[in-house]
């Protein structure tokens, strides 16, 4: 099978998926609720889209393409507004985070969908495992090679998309130590982590054709990378982050992508090398491991640095690129918190150090995301 | 001077040592309901029925009437919460949901009623077996929920209707008993009488809740001291309830239903009361089946089986009718319909209540529900198990 064309898009517009938790509210576990909750949403007028996902716990929110960060709040807003009637009328909680902090992955079930069913038989208990929640952003490209050079570049940014998205440090009702335990999960993958070193849609193209006559893979669905293409929207899909705990931070998160991305394309000041990717899986464990605190080697440069740090210097570097897009105030917001330490993890972790025990978090983050601008 | 030391031959052994053989025989039979795929709490009430007096007559009436304090117990700790689970905020979200408990109940009453008065029962015993018919069992549709970890839509509304329709039934039957016998004591008593039940058990419950809620701020109710605590508490309760003659099943319901409302926490303890729970579960089946002789139910079968069928329908009609407008499928309406079959300890609780009470009458009304209560309470946690598994709402990978 081959690749389809990359049909170009809107430069910098972009649009935002949630994968959301769907709990019960006597003992806030997991609950298989996500039918119900699409046939009650199917009655409602909400922009964008609500799907379902592997199980049946979980579902998956996205908006339509936006220009920029205020709509993508605007149309999540809406969602999340429509969402928390629905979930309010069905007794359930819905709520964001990287992992569920308790629930027992031999419990869940797999959604009726032939897609779902065939992964769930091809992975075994891996898709099971899979029930874990990320927020996936798209960038539009004006063309593939762009497409490729924004994802290579992005892919140094991917410890600071990891330590400002991370709200995963409960896995299976223990403390994983981690703060983006999430990425762990999607890491058995056989084809997770980044994608190869192509620098021209042609060389991609050949790479995909290889893989396919290998018989491994059928479509760029069955890549779990970091980033990819997705050729058939004209966009590069980020898929590392954690769903925060509020749209209005997972809004925050999109527009540093976009900004991001705005620099890239513009000042291209990067020259890409095969070997940036030496230091890749180590910065990405360090922040996965330990959030702003980790260590981020630079790959041109090798210097050992916080990832903090390194997140401070982008926010300098994007600045104007922020102002340009508007979204300088949500970046603002999100600069502070790096400054203060905070992000979702380190608020779920404290409360749960704090004697909090796990259920009672689940429902607070349901309080936190189903109440909105509260943050 | 030794006779009191040395054993006496044969061997004589204490009441207690019937009462374990008996227990462990059900807990055997339970089992091999596991296997056979039918719910445990089939396979307690089956063996119930035969070490009643209906088979092999190891217990009779009597100790139905002497160990009702345990029965009392346990169902005052799974209604306590089972009231938990009944959150008053979504009825405000969704009132179809009470809209759909409305009906099935309403359309269970009148179908009971309507057809045993048309095959010729008299008029006040068809209207408190319809009370009863009302009610589902809410010790049934607990251990069976729970021994699926089951969770869902059908199980969260299985779980709100039969705490309203066991309230319900509770509420309309002493109405009606009172009512039916206000010529002897004059009507102002027949009025008075269920006022001081319904707010009095208002008023318990209120009671119940603010203890428990200052308890919760002492000690964790999941812990086992917390557990000992929460026990006791019901415990203390039950003593004021029986002393203050309420109905032991509405305070501990409505206390659970306040709690959740002040305090929407999830309120966790070990499952089911942990084993505390199980050993009262299959105690109170044991018991359930010392009522029914063979003489009675014999007198009462036919009757009952009008008012089974009448009551499957209403049920059914009920959540058929207001199911999806609450926000299910079909599937699960009907699903939801036939989960609430069972009928079980409390409505036989409430006959022999009334037997106390009115003797004439309770001989009459005895053979029907015990009639019923045999039936459904084999068969009913066979139906709310299939429903729960087709509904696909186990979580312990069970599949029809």
């Amino acid at each position: 099978m081959s690749l389809e064309a990359f049909a170009p898009s809107r430069a910098l517009s972009m649009g935002v998926e949630l994968e959301l938790q769907l709990v019960g509210t006597h003992d806030y576990d997991l609950v298989a609720s996500a039918e119900d909750l699409l046939r009650m949403m199917a009655r409602s007028e909400v922009p964008g889209d609500v799907k379902p996902e592997m199980t049946c716990s979980m579902i998956e929110v996205s908006t339509d393409v936006c220009n920029d960060h205020a709509a993508i709040l605007e149309q999540l807003e809406a969602l999340r507004g429509a969402l928390t009637d629905a979930a309010r009328k069905l007794n359930i909680g819905i709520c964001g985070g990287g992992t569920h902090g308790f629930q027992d992955w031999t419990e869940r079930r797999i959604f009726d969908q032939p897609r779902f069913h065939y992964l769930s038989d091809l992975y075994g208990y891996l898709a099971k495992q899979f029930t874990v929640f990320g927020q996936h952003v798209h960038i539009g490209c004006p063309g593939p090679d762009v497409a490729l050079y924004l994802l290579h570049g992005l892919s140094r940014y991917i410890p600071h998309l990891i330590a400002l998205s991370a709200s995963s440090p409960y896995v299976q009702g223990k403390d994983t130590g981690f703060q983006s335990a999430r990425l762990n999960s999607v890491f058995a993958f056989p084809l997770s982590g980044r994608a190869p070193f192509v620098e021209t849609w042609r060389d991609f193209e050949s790479y995909f054709s290889k893989m396919s006559d290998t018989g491994v893979v059928n479509s760029m669905k069955d890549f779990y990378w970091d980033i990819r293409p997705k050729p058939e929207y004209g966009t590069i899909e980020v898929r590392v982050m954690d769903t925060p705990l509020t749209v209005r931070r997972a809004a925050a998160i999109a527009a540093y992508i976009q900004a991001l991305a705005r620099y890239l394309m513009i000042e291209r000041p990067i020259r890409l090398a095969e070997d940036d990717y030496l230091v890749y899986t180590f910065n990405r464990f360090q922040a996965c491991r330990f959030g702003y605190a980790g260590v981020y080697v630079h790959p041109e440069t090798h210097e050992h640095r916080s990832v903090a740090d390194e997140i401070e210097a982008s926010f300098a570097l994007i600045e104007q690129h922020a102002i340009e897009l508007g979204s300088d105030g949500a970046l603002a917001e999100l600069l502070q918190d790096v400054r203060s330490g905070r992000n979702d993890a380190a608020w779920l972790r404290d409360r749960h150090t704090g004697g909090m025990p796990l259920p009672e978090l689940v429902m607070a983050q349901c309080t936190r995301w189903m109440g909105g601008e509260a943050v | 001077m030794d006779l009191l030391i040395w054993p006496e031959w044969p061997l004589r052994f204490g009441a207690l040592f019937h009462v374990a053989v008996a227990l462990v025989l059900t807990a055997l039979t339970g089992e091999a309901g596991r296997r056979l795929g039918v719910p445990r709490v089939t396979g307690y009430a089956v063996a119930g029925l035969v070490l009643g007096p209906l088979l092999l007559g190891w217990f009779d009436a009597s100790d139905l009437a002497s160990y009702r304090s345990v029965l009392d117990l346990t169902l005052a700790l799974l209604l306590f919460e089972l009231g938990i689970r009944l959150d008053l905020r979504w009825f405000a979200a969704n009132p179809w949901v009470v809209a759909t408990s409305l009906a099935e109940i309403a359309l269970t009453f009148i179908l009971s009623f309507g057809a045993l008065w048309a095959i010729g029962t008299t008029g006040g015993l068809a209207l408190a077996v319809a009370a009863i018919a009302v009610g589902t069992s809410p010790v049934i549709v607990m251990h069976v929920t729970s021994e699926l970890r089951a969770a869902g839509q059908t199980t969260d509304r299985l779980l709100a209707l039969c705490a309203l329709n066991a309230a319900c039934s509770v509420i309309l039957f002493k109405l009606l008993v009172g009512g039916l016998h206000g010529v002897h004591g004059g009507w102002h008593l027949a009025l008075l009488h269920p006022l001081y039940l319904l707010v009095g058990s208002i008023l318990a419950g209120a009671l119940i809740a603010g203890a428990y809620t200052a308890l919760r701020k002492v000690v964790d109710p999941a812990s086992e001291q917390g557990l000992v605590a929460t026990v006791a508490l019901l415990l203390a309760a039950l003593a004021v309830l029986t002393a203050l003659r309420l109905p032991a099943a509405l305070a501990p319901l409505i206390a659970g239903a306040l709690i959740k409302w002040y305090d929407p926490r999830p309120h966790l303890w070990p499952q089911q009361f942990g084993s505390v729970g199980g050993v009262l579960v299959i105690v109170t089946f044991m018991l359930a089946g010392s009522a029914a002789t063979s003489g009675q139910v014999f007198a009462g079968v036919g009757v009952a089986l009008v008012a089974i069928a009448a009551r499957v329908l209403g049920k059914l009609g009920g959540t058929m009718a207001f199911g999806p407008a609450s926000g299910l499928d079909l599937r699960k309406s009907l699903a939801l319909g036939v989960a609430l079959m069972p009928l079980s300890v409390l409505a036989l609780l409430l006959a022999e209540d009334v037997r106390q009470l009115y003797p004439a009458f309770g001989d009459r009304l005895m053979p029907v529900v015990l009639a019923m209560t045999i039936v459904l309470s084999v068969l009913g946690p066979i139906a709310t198990r299939w429903a729960l598994v087709r509904a696909r709402e186990s979580r312990t990978g069970e599949t029809s």
